[in-house]
């Protein structure tokens, strides 16, 4: 992305203070019990799905193995992007799929919106080993393990001089697309869920057929769940600060704050989603 | 990823341009309802400078959060920002004639939560961290609400999600030709995304001046209302539009102009189709 | 079957769409050194070198095109709701799409170079004059051929979503394709052209990048020259392949089972990933080892 300061070097992994995690799940529980207050069971389940899929968007982001400006030099493993705006590709490509399958039912559109997204991630991720290889005569080299945990591929001997790895090591592909499918999934999931609330809402406020209202409906769950895939994409970035190779990479291992916040994030803005069409015609 | 983030000292202090952007953004967006009162669209266009007026505040906002470098890009902050503004306005807009109040306290609840879990949960520990976070959405929101405003004539959500289709002869009503129903609200959700980035990424270095800043700012505001005045052809007569599409030229020349000039004064030499200066020493 | 057919020519337009599409952003963007390599246009001063390069850092590719495909988008709908005809109304609103892409561009310029000022980076304002045409010209076939793309899927394939929400969920798709596969290309073999072939950059030579040409001063336009041959069409073929085999795997298959399209998509990942292991085993055969460095960080 655009030229920026390292990020604070920390040493470790510093767990969420004990007031962000009451925080966090008292907002939980107070969202869920609104949902419930104002659009009773339906209203539940929907803010449950919301959550859900904001951690696996938040989840799926650790994942994407992004080098940012360092891999576009070759000097540091990944694809050469930023990592909330390569996952909201893919996401939203999964949503496009997912949206498209929405009339045959829940688990196919579910299931339609992770294939979108990992089918992205993997045509992406191997034309950028065909640029890596062909364009530029680069092997895969991880700069954080030694070994790749499914090839057993040695890694060292190719690292060349003075950088921290190059590449994308086929560790890194699987996590990439693993990722893409989990963010198209938890970016589908939200868009059903709101949809569904939408469609059940909308015909009785304005009294209306469903088919009237059917763009309107999309349109708000659409850039509800563009929106909200955004925020969650980049608290996770917050939690990546900056770079990741995928799963194998030690910053994996701080996958859980962002769940957490993700989780918060999501129910709280979840609920002013759902609870959208309460107030129209109140005033 | 390299380069350090620095920006220049001195200039208006903050907190003055934060009242200045909130109660503008306020008093401006207030303005447009003058068209429900005299029925007529002919006050549109100040849900635009609405805009203008939060995406300054904004980019302030934004310079006073990445100072403290995120290890992420600027553009994520803007994302952030829309992500959870979008939520907000849109919720907002259902209260009818509190519609801007209720923005803002949803945007700052939404932003707030969003901060804190990113302070707190992610452990950015950046001191600035939750009050920009609350900033940034409150201005994502209002500048959705005001560029939606501009483009139908209304922040109230009804005005949003009807629009009318001319069918031989006839007028016809219909939730699709609307600007939710449209999706319009996406292209707004960008254009705010990146002009709330834009100009502290377009301006950041040493030699980053604030009034060249704020400058560009404003200059993206009023590009960003261009758009939205031609869009608006579609939803409100063609004089009010008109009116509109003239006053964003005028602000965007001005803008536009005024910023070359602060550019021209900070450059360090203005040239021509002259060769690479080396500097003294050699490289 | 006629559907079918009809269908599968459909995919087909949108895939070459999307493939000229891929080519055009990842050129336009390397002329205006977007994206990563950026970072090293802009560090490039602060070491010392003073340069001629374009540095349009408007934000990274994703959320760039996600605008301008967005925006183009949306004003072909709303020129489409005025009754004008859908091809006008889709070259007209990616014209005035470029408009507004050209004015960023200008302003990002000029913004970091001014700031750069301290290293006596001057702005070189003729670059402005003939670099922003060039990238607006590519940036206007990479956003046409996204929102008649776009349109198609609405219009012929029935995609649920309106025009100007596609337009975002493509834009930042095409982005994110062009940017991934097409910045190593750009950042690596040519503004690091001096730099050893086959191995990445020292990071002891950042900043270091190439400023003269065969004759003269580099300028972006020898870079969209360079990143033309290899890395725009591996852009192309990236987002090609990706809008046809998404589209490809629902037309063809949903007769068959509503899980045909989710079954054939991940065979489709299964496929890539044996061509992504095939290119990595052949890289390790051909292009190592080297012998063994000094024992990097970890």
């Amino acid at each position: 992305m655009s030229a920026l300061g390292g990020p604070a070097q920390t040493g470790g992994v510093q767990p969420p203070t004990t007031m962000g995690l009451a925080l966090s799940i008292v907002l939980i529980i107070v969202a869920l019990a609104l949902a419930f207050f104002l659009v009773q069971t339906a209203g539940l389940i929907a803010l449950v799905g919301i959550i859900v899929g904001g951690v696996l968007i938040a989840f799926g982001v650790h994942f994407v193995p992004v080098g940012g400006a360092p891999a576009a030099m070759g000097q540091a493993p990944g694809i050469a992007t930023g990592v909330a705006m390569l996952a909201a590709g893919a996401g939203l490509a999964g949503l496009f799929g997912g949206a498209w399958a929405a009339p045959f039912g829940f688990a196919v559109a579910l299931a339609g919106g992770a294939v979108g997204g990992g089918l992205l991630m993997a045509i992406t991720c191997t034309m950028v080993n065909v640029i890596y290889v062909f364009g530029m005569g680069i092997p895969a080299a991880s700069g954080k393990v030694a070994k790749d945990p499914i090839t057993g591929d040695t890694f060292p001997e190719y690292k060349s001089q003075g950088t921290e790895g190059h590449g994308l090591p086929f560790i890194s592909w699987v996590g990439g697309v693993i990722g893409g499918a989990l963010g198209g999934l938890g970016g589908t999931l939200i868009y059903l869920e709101l949809l569904d609330i939408y469609q059940t809402q909308l015909p009785v406020i304005l009294n209306a057929t469903v088919e009237q209202i059917a763009s309107v409906a999309i349109s708000l769950a659409g850039i509800f769940a563009v929106g909200m895939f955004l925020m969650n994409a980049v608290l996770a970035a917050y939690n990546i600060t900056g770079t990741i190779e995928g799963p194998h990479d030690p910053k994996f291992k701080r996958f859980p704050r962002a769940v957490i916040a993700a989780a918060t994030a999501s129910a709280v803005a979840g609920i002013f989603a759902i609870a959208l069409l309460e107030l129209v015609g109140v005033f | 990823m390299s380069v350090k983030v620095e920006v220049g000292a001195g200039g208006i202090p903050h907190n003055q341009i934060l009242i200045y952007g909130l109660v503008g953004s306020l008093v401006l967006i207030y303005l447009t309802y003058l068209n429900t009162i005299t029925n007529t669209q002919y006050f549109s266009f100040f849900g635009g400078l609405a805009a203008v007026a939060a995406l300054i505040w904004g980019t302030d906002t934004i310079k006073h959060l990445c100072s403290y470098g995120l290890g992420t890009g600027v553009p994520s902050a803007g994302m952030i920002a829309l992500g959870s503004g979008v939520v907000a306005a849109i919720f907002g807009a259902t209260t009818g004639i509190f519609a801007p109040i209720v923005t803002i306290i949803v945007a700052a609840i939404i932003g707030a939560v969003a901060g804190l879990m990113a302070n707190h949960v992610v452990r950015m520990d950046i001191p600035v961290m939750i009050v920009s976070l609350i900033e940034l959405a409150i201005v994502g929101a209002m500048t959705v609400l005001g560029l939606t405003a501009m483009a139908c004539g209304t922040f109230e959500f009804l005005g949003m999600i009807t629009g009318t289709v001319e069918f031989l002869g006839f007028t016809v009503q219909t939730y699709e030709t609307s600007v939710i129903g449209g999706s319009i609200v996406a292209v707004i959700f960008m254009l705010g995304a990146i002009a709330i980035q834009h100009s502290f990424n377009a301006c950041l270095g040493p030699g980053e001046k604030q009034d060249r800043t704020l400058m560009l700012a404003a200059e993206c505001g009023f590009l960003s209302m261009i758009t939205v005045a031609i869009i608006s052809f579609a939803f409100i007569g063609f004089l009010p539009a008109l009116v509109a599409l003239l006053i964003s030229i005028i602000g965007w020349i001005y803008t536009y102009v005024k910023y070359i000039e602060l550019s021209k004064r900070d450059a360090y030499a203005w040239l021509d189709a002259k060769p690479i200066l080396e500097p003294k020493g050699g490289a | 079957m006629e559907e079918i057919v009809f269908g599968i020519g459909i995919t087909a337009l949108a895939g070459a769409l999307a493939t000229v599409a891929g080519a055009a952003e990842d050129t336009e963007s390397d002329i205006g050194s977007q994206g990563d390599p950026n970072s090293q246009v802009q560090l490039a001063p602060q070491m010392g070198y003073i340069h001629r390069i374009f540095n349009k850092a408007v934000a990274g590719e994703p959320p760039a095109y996600g605008l301008w495909v967005a925006l183009g988008a949306g004003l072909a709908w709303a020129f489409m709701a005025m009754q004008i005809n859908p091809i006008l109304a889709i070259v007209l609103g990616s014209a005035l799409a470029v408009f507004v892409q050209g004015v960023y561009a200008t302003t990002a310029y000029l913004g970091r170079t001014a700031s750069l000022a301290k290293f006596g980076q001057p702005v070189y304002i003729d670059i402005l004059k003939s670099m922003t045409t060039v990238t607006m010209a590519h940036a206007f076939v990479a956003i046409f051929t996204t929102v008649a793309m776009c349109h198609l899927m609405i219009g012929a394939l029935g995609h649920p979503f309106p025009l100007p929400l596609l337009g975002l969920v493509w834009g930042i798709a095409l982005g994110a394709a062009g940017s991934a596969t097409g910045n190593p290309f750009y950042g690596k073999e040519r503004q690091y052209q001096e730099q050893k072939f086959g191995a990445g950059v020292p990071i002891s030579a950042s900043g270091n990048i190439v400023r003269y040409a065969e004759a003269g001063q580099r300028n972006s336009l020898d870079n969209g020259f360079f990143s033309a041959k290899l890395g725009g069409p591996a852009s192309g073929i990236c987002f090609g392949l990706i809008v046809f085999f998404e589209l490809w795997r629902t037309v063809v298959f949903e007769e068959l089972s509503i899980w045909g399209p989710i079954i054939v998509g991940i065979v489709v990942i299964l496929v890539f990933a044996i061509i992504d292991r095939y290119i990595e085993v052949w890289a390790r055969k051909n292009f190592g080892p080297y012998t063994a460095p000094e024992e990097a960080s970890t």
